[in-house]
């Protein structure tokens, strides 16, 4: 039974996150989250399009529903703390907003935003206080619900696989 | 006429018939002993004592993750161990957890939906000792549901390996004697590679094989100046189709095979239930039943001859005796040594086939995390390719202590298992940062990335071992196992090897490295555990013979890998299913002449 690279790999950088998976709900939509409070749901929405913005060649993550997607997750987590990480650490991003700029993050404008996420960004590999883990939380759940997404694998990825093929793609060996 | 597969409801299943054979457990091994015996003419009972879960219906292999509700994950209230939860201690760990299902690690990162109720409950299934990742399934079919189909065969390096280093036990076989099982394994259930004509990896009876990526034949070319060799995955898949299985459909390179963990819902990958159970059953002379939780092997006090086992319905806990001309254990490496380890008797005191005092020592596997993970510069940015539409990526096989070469301060070799390019979900969203710089970076990158894991052998010693616990017991009430297995100097020594020989072969190939560990993973990682009922030709060092039946009591069989003398670097279930193959044939000529 030989474990794969791609167990192994991703395995390390998701579980260590806080996903558990969601209940078998409906779609939440921006205003009725399933376990965000309206405002707080606006802030991941726009913190995650932060993360993975549109440009030239896709939508970002706003069009992808990330912030829905983590919010059906989080939803149904099944330890308290996996929900409450997410509340407090939304509160956190706008506490640092308001020490520095005197607003919460949703009223500082975008080039504010994005140097605030450029501060807790630095310290990715080793995160230490709330913000900066927060921001690994945030940053990790929001590329996998891109990256699992439609958008995420047909428009950005431009994934080629799970076709039905006579041959397999690629090169022979020689 | 047949019954339909998989027959009556478990507790309807007739258990009063004297049996030819009864086989406990039902992966590759308890596979092929129901279908060689049973293709033999003789009647078979097989327990299990799992469910049978039809995996056509449950695994969905074509799905978008978004088409799921979690994306294929699993439900919240499920918990997969991690690596530090193992490091920590896995029994606490599990016993502790706040969630009410704690399973093994194995995910894939969108499979656990599927492997969910294919891998045991670790608080059911407790053990105790030193950490030890063991990962079991009981269910038809068992780990042949999610396995990750790499198929190689072992050689004269491994089967006379003392001769070469002086180390351990040669097996009472030679690659010979096993040559002509390979082939009808191969055949039979149907393998894809390369021929690559290697002594130390012989070439299988390949069907079509897989292709590679750019970046892979780049890599077999720098290799080829090194003398070291990649090939194409050698997956236990019909790549053509197989004329004599109506269940099994050849593989058509959808692709994002480890997904899922592993299975396949076409059955082009090699499952136990579709390649060997089925055609078993279709000889009219199965019989099968699931739920069946075996616990002891009954024995004669007059002839010491096994007389059957005694098993637990695993639902109601009601208790069960059969009787059978012959018993088969095939329950898993560990299992299987906790069968005999629990069969104690006055004719037995240590458990039956122990004599030797062997069972469950020189307990041995593969070692596994020394990996490297990088990029091909000329790939960044490139159009996408299909990269994932194969049943695997590549294989570097062992290329340490070969013939004429200089011997290395560790013992025996390693193979590196390898793939490269676009997945469904890139390696590349791991690239720090974030914004557009990121999004580009994952995009560019995700097609250049390359990454190699070693798998290395792990030495039999006779002190690694498991036992009995004297008082930690299942959710059925059945003594456990307690582990005493640690990895040692040479396993330390190999894995600062490999991770110095992947980043060489890298920096040859002019590939970027991002990450380069030589940090060995918990025992237990790579799911080859071997060797706890090892086979030879001395009753005083070994517990079977070279056609797997214990010494001490000959129409006692145990066809699984506990019976390996040692790990090998190559993946174990072609060479458990060739040996068993052989070791059935040799029985049903017994049988035949009342031998038994």
């Amino acid at each position: 039974m030989s474990a794969t690279l791609d167990r192994r790999d991703l395995l390390k950088l998701f579980t260590a996150s806080a996903f558990a998976g969601p209940l078998l709900l409906t779609a939440a939509d921006k205003d009725k989250p399933l376990f965000f409070s309206k405002d707080e749901f606006e802030l991941l929405d726009v913190l995650s399009d932060h993360i993975i913005p549109t440009d030239g060649h896709s939508p970002g993550a706003h069009d992808a529903g990330v912030a829905a997607y983590i919010d059906r997750t989080v939803a149904e987590a099944f330890l308290p703390d996996d929900k409450e990480v997410w509340k407090t650490g939304l509160a956190e991003i706008n506490r640092l907003s308001v020490e520095e700029h005197k607003r919460p993050y949703l009223k500082i404008g975008k080039e504010k935003q994005l140097a605030l996420l450029t501060t807790l960004a630095k310290a990715e590999q080793d995160p230490k206080t709330a913000g900066e883990k927060f921001f690994v939380n945030l940053k990790e759940s929001t590329a996998y619900a891109y990256y699992t997404s439609d958008i995420g694998i047909h428009q950005d990825i431009e994934y080629k696989g799970n076709v039905i093929q006579m041959e397999f793609a690629g090169y022979d060996a020689v | 006429m047949l019954l339909q597969f998989p027959g009556p409801n478990p507790n309807e299943v007739d258990l009063k018939p004297i049996y030819d054979a009864v086989v406990v457990g039902s992966g590759a091994a308890g596979g092929m002993a129901a279908y060689v015996l049973t293709s033999h003419g003789f009647k078979v009972l097989l327990l299990e004592a799992g469910k049978y879960q039809d995996t056509s219906k449950i695994l969905h292999s074509m799905e978008w993750p978004y088409d799921h509700p979690r994306r294929g994950n699993k439900p919240p209230d499920y918990h997969a161990l991690t690596v530090n939860e193992y490091n920590i201690r896995q029994q606490v760990a599990a016993e502790k957890s706040p969630y009410p299902n704690v399973q093994s690690y194995v995910q894939g990162w969108s499979g656990t939906d599927y492997s969910k109720t294919l891998v045991v409950d670790e608080k059911q299934n407790p053990y105790t000792g030193t950490r030890y990742a063991w990962v079991r399934s009981r269910a038809v079919g068992g780990k042949t549901n999610i396995w990750g189909r790499l198929a190689l065969r072992l050689s004269d390096y491994d089967f006379k390996a003392k001769d070469r280093d002086g180390y351990g036990e040669n097996w009472p076989i030679s690659y010979s004697d096993i040559e002509p099982y390979y082939d009808k394994v191969d055949l039979y259930l149907g393998i894809s590679g390369h021929p690559e004509g290697l002594p130390y990896l012989p070439d299988s009876k390949f069907q079509r094989p897989n292709k590679l990526t750019y970046s892979e034949v780049h890599l077999r070319e720098t290799l080829q100046g090194m003398g070291r060799v990649l090939t194409p995955y050698r997956a236990g898949v019909t790549t053509e189709g197989l004329k004599h299985n109506k269940y099994r459909s050849r593989c058509y390179g959808r692709g994002a095979c480890n997904r899922h963990v592993g299975g396949c819902d076409i059955h082009a990958a090699f499952d136990s239930p579709t390649g060997l159970i089925r055609p078993a059953w279709d000889t009219g002379n199965l019989t099968m039943r699931t739920n069946a939780t075996v616990y002891e092997v009954t024995v004669d006090k007059d002839s010491g001859k096994a007389t059957g086992v005694s098993f637990l319905d695993s639902e109601t806990k009601q208790s069960y005796q059969v009787k059978a001309k012959t018993v088969i254990l095939a329950a898993s490496t560990l299992e299987s040594a906790r069968l005999l380890l629990l069969s104690k008797s006055s004719l037995y005191p240590n458990g039956v086939g122990n004599s030797s005092g062997h069972v469950g020592h020189n307990f041995c596997e593969h070692m596994m995390g020394p990996s490297v993970s990088g990029f091909m510069k000329d790939l960044v940015g490139k159009p996408r390719t299909n990269d994932d539409g194969k049943p695997g990526g590549f294989y570097i096989p062992r290329f340490r202590n070969l013939e004429g070469q200089k011997k290395s301060d560790f013992l025996r070799g390693y193979g590196y298992e390898g793939s490269s390019g676009t997945t469904m979900l890139p390696s590349s969203v791991s690239t720090p940062g974030f914004g557009e710089e990121y999004k580009k970076r994952v995009r560019d990158y995700a097609g250049a990335t390359i990454e190699i894991g070693a798998f290395g052998e792990v030495l039999p010693r006779y002190e690694n071992a498991v036992d009995i616990d004297p008082e930690v017991k299942d959710a059925w009430g059945i003594p456990v196992l307690k582990f005493s297995y640690q990895f040692g100097e040479n396993e330390r020594k190999m894995a600062t090897d490999m991770a110095a020989s992947g980043r060489e072969m890298f920096e040859a190939a002019k590939f970027e490295v991002l990450s380069n560990s030589d940090e060995m993973l918990p025992e237990g990682w790579s799911i080859h555990e071997l060797g706890t009922a090892r086979m030879g030709s001395d009753p005083k060092t070994s517990v079977v013979n070279q056609f797997q039946q214990c010494h001490d009591v000959k129409n006692l069989l145990v066809v699984d890998g506990s019976t390996h003398v040692n790990a090998s670097c190559q993946n174990p279930t072609w060479t458990i299913m060739a040996l068993c193959w052989r070791s059935c044939d040799h029985l049903a000529d017994q049988l035949r002449k009342g031998e038994v």
